[in-house]
């Protein structure tokens, strides 16, 4: 039995998830809310740890993600780090349960940020991804 | 033809020549460092940061940009193919000076390993090139730049490889950033390495395991521009990063004590006797003699006395826990409880087994300057050296030197308990050889007189004039260390131990009474 994610840290992601959603653009031709939030923090993430040391966490994060949201086992990271068939599969899947995989696998990623780097650094790089969101905190 | 002759010009005033251009210092962030560096770091210089792993390579260069860093003039801390910078955050927000507030804006870490790893070293510049002209750092760190220097050899040439040194010298200099390459290097790689000739500061930190105890220590083996302190520097990783003692403890260029020095009291009033009314102030007192002759007592004297009038003292005691030897300085009636309430007296037990003198010396220091003290007590030298790791223990004496000269040169009045066995045969002082530390010796030992061990004391030495040649009986009682009875004219060869009556038998004396526990 997977262990879940941790409330507040879904909370968290709904909240980066709600700020990355564009309502003006229909869903066929927009990026996924998932793919903007994972797109923002791949820059500074990169940065900070290399190309390769964020594609190997944001795998971890995938994995851990697809024990608990079944349909997140199909995607893949490619070499640059991007997310890869989360659009094409979200088409496909209610707004209900790709909103629910969007939050899994966002809050895993950040849950791995905190376990490495702790929750005030977690945050410090997100205000530095997110300027606007000045009350981010966990 | 007429001569061609020079204008005369009129007398000028004598012009100053032009100012020399003034390095400013960046400060460290380490304690004691900026001491050791002459200052601080100097600006815009180009520094290596070497050592196996371990010795604190990467603490110490978090220290330096932590401690200046700002959004202005940010740090740039470039890491490659080293320790990966998730984990360097994990390890290092440990630390006290990590500030996480600074992380993004003043401290921006950037991962070249990619770059590295897929293309080359030129590759590498041109990045580093492009982040510095971006955001026009103040300071400048590649970690580990052995790494870069690996791979850099294993492409090219060590021509290119030194091209490539002085490209980033260069550029990084002329764009005004103080820059720190770290790597692990052995010293047998010091010669015939371009690093080592181009660069400014060479930080030099070892880690040395002796015996049960390990010895971090720090050089600076080149420093361009300003005087740096020679030498190996103890240093010590604890929760506040590095933290370098100076083999010279900071006591260069302290005041010198009062030419004028008064005399003062040690408690006793018969031992102020034969010191010719007290000891001078600012000297250094050695109480020698074997256990249980009373050494610490006389010490505790000395130091409830200049409470009693005032002066702050510090104890720094190895043997004895603070209660403890608060609980028998009150047996004798001493209050050594309320004035450490009161900050008039610190209680040092210092008695972990790895301390560097440096360190073990700063402790004392720094509470000398805590609480502007007058007295000091070291209880005791053997306690002190075996209170240390084994590896400083050849430094003991050099160090101890170093710190009595420069606290008794300022004024503070030091008294030093040293055990020593009783030998039948001989007078020693100290197995330490450190008669050259003291001003004055009080000697204490056992003499056998009629069936009885009792305690004698004498004045030795007294650099600051004369003083009682008188061999005295003293007695421990409640009220501590008290002198009894004129010098013993009725013995002769009393500082063998096993003297001769020469007097008269006298009548059997009763036992003096105990010290009340």
């Amino acid at each position: 039995m997977p262990v879940s994610t941790a409330p507040k840290l879904k909370q968290f992601a709904r909240r980066l998830l709600e700020w990355e959603a564009a309502p003006g653009e229909p869903a066929d031709v927009r990026e996924t809310a998932a793919f903007r939030v994972c797109e923002k923090l791949r820059g500074p993430l990169g940065k900070l740890m290399g190309i390769a040391g964020f594609r190997s966490l944001f795998s971890r994060a995938l994995t851990l993600a697809g024990t608990e949201v079944s349909w997140l086992r199909v995607l893949q990271i490619k070499a640059d780090g991007s997310l890869e068939g989360l659009q094409e599969l979200e088409v496909q899947l209610n707004s209900r349960t790709a909103d629910e995989g969007e939050i899994v696998l966002v809050a895993r990623l950040l849950g791995l940020l905190v376990t490495f780097i702790g929750p005030a650094l977690t945050v410090r790089l997100l205000h530095d991804a997110w300027p606007e969101l000045d009350d981010l905190n966990f | 033809m007429k001569e061609k002759t020079m204008p005369a010009r009129p007398l000028a005033k004598k012009e100053s020549p032009p100012e020399k251009v003034k390095i400013r210092q960046l400060p460290t962030g380490v304690r004691g460092l900026d001491e050791i560096l002459g200052g601080g770091l100097p600006e815009f210089s180009f520094n290596i940061i070497a050592g196996a792993p371990g010795c604190g390579k990467t603490t110490l260069a978090h220290q330096i940009i932590f401690a200046n860093a700002t959004p202005q003039k940010p740090a740039l801390y470039f890491t490659v193919l080293g320790e990966p910078a998730i984990k360097m955050l994990r390890y290092q927000q440990q630390y006290s000076f990590f500030d996480p507030a600074k992380l993004g804006k003043a401290v921006r870490f950037i991962n070249l390993s990619d770059v590295l790893l897929e293309k080359d070293m030129g590759a590498v510049l041109e990045e580093i090139i492009r982040e510095v002209a971006a955001c026009a750092p103040s300071i400048v760190v590649v970690d580990s730049f052995r790494t870069v220097v690996r791979k850099a050899m294993g492409e090219g040439t060590e021509g290119q490889l030194q091209g490539f040194i002085q490209r980033l010298a260069l550029y990084l200099t002329s764009w005004e950033a103080t820059t720190f390459l770290i790597g692990e290097y052995s010293e047998g790689e010091l010669r015939d390495n371009p690093l080592f000739t181009v660069c400014d500061g060479l930080f030099w930190l070892t880690q040395n395991v002796e015996r049960n105890s390990v010895v971090r220590k720090l050089q600076i083996m080149k420093l361009r521009g300003q005087d740096s302190v020679p030498g190996l520097h103890t240093v010590r990783i604890t929760g506040d990063g590095l933290q370098a003692f100076s083999r010279t403890l900071g006591l260069v260029g302290k005041k010198d004590r009062p030419l004028k020095r008064r005399r003062l009291s040690t408690g006793i009033p018969e031992l102020d006797q034969m010191m010719n009314g007290g000891i001078l102030e600012g000297d250094s007192v050695l109480i020698a003699g074997p256990s249980g002759t009373g050494k610490s007592a006389v010490a505790t004297h000395f130091l409830a006395e200049g409470l009693r009038n005032g002066e702050a003292g510090i104890a720094a005691i190895f043997e004895e826990r603070p209660k403890g030897y608060a609980a028998r300085a009150n047996a004798f009636g001493l209050d050594l409880e309320t004035p450490q309430k009161n900050g008039k007296l610190e209680m040092l037990y210092l008695r972990p087994l790895d301390l560097s003198v440096d360190e073990t010396m700063q402790e004392i220091l720094d509470a000398v300057k805590r609480l502007d003290a007058k007295r000091l007590v070291i209880d005791s030298l053997v306690g002190f050296e075996m209170a240390l790791a084994p590896g400083f223990r050849e430094d003991f004496r050099e160090s101890l030197y170093r710190m009595i000269a420069a606290l008794t040169g300022a004024g503070v009045t030091i008294f030093t308990t040293v055990e020593i066995e009783d030998s039948f045969t001989s007078f020693e002082f100290s197995h330490y050889t450190i008669s050259f530390l003291t001003d004055d010796i009080i000697r204490l030992r056992y003499v056998e007189i009629d069936g009885q061990m009792r305690k004698i004391l004498v004045v030795v030495k007294m650099r600051g004039g004369n003083h009682s040649k008188d061999i005295r009986e003293y007695v421990i009682t409640d009220k501590g260390v008290v002198v009894i009875g004129p010098r013993q004219t009725d013995y002769a060869r009393l500082t063998s131990g096993l003297p001769e009556r020469i007097g008269q038998v006298p009548a059997e004396m009763p036992p003096e009474p105990k010290a009340k526990r």
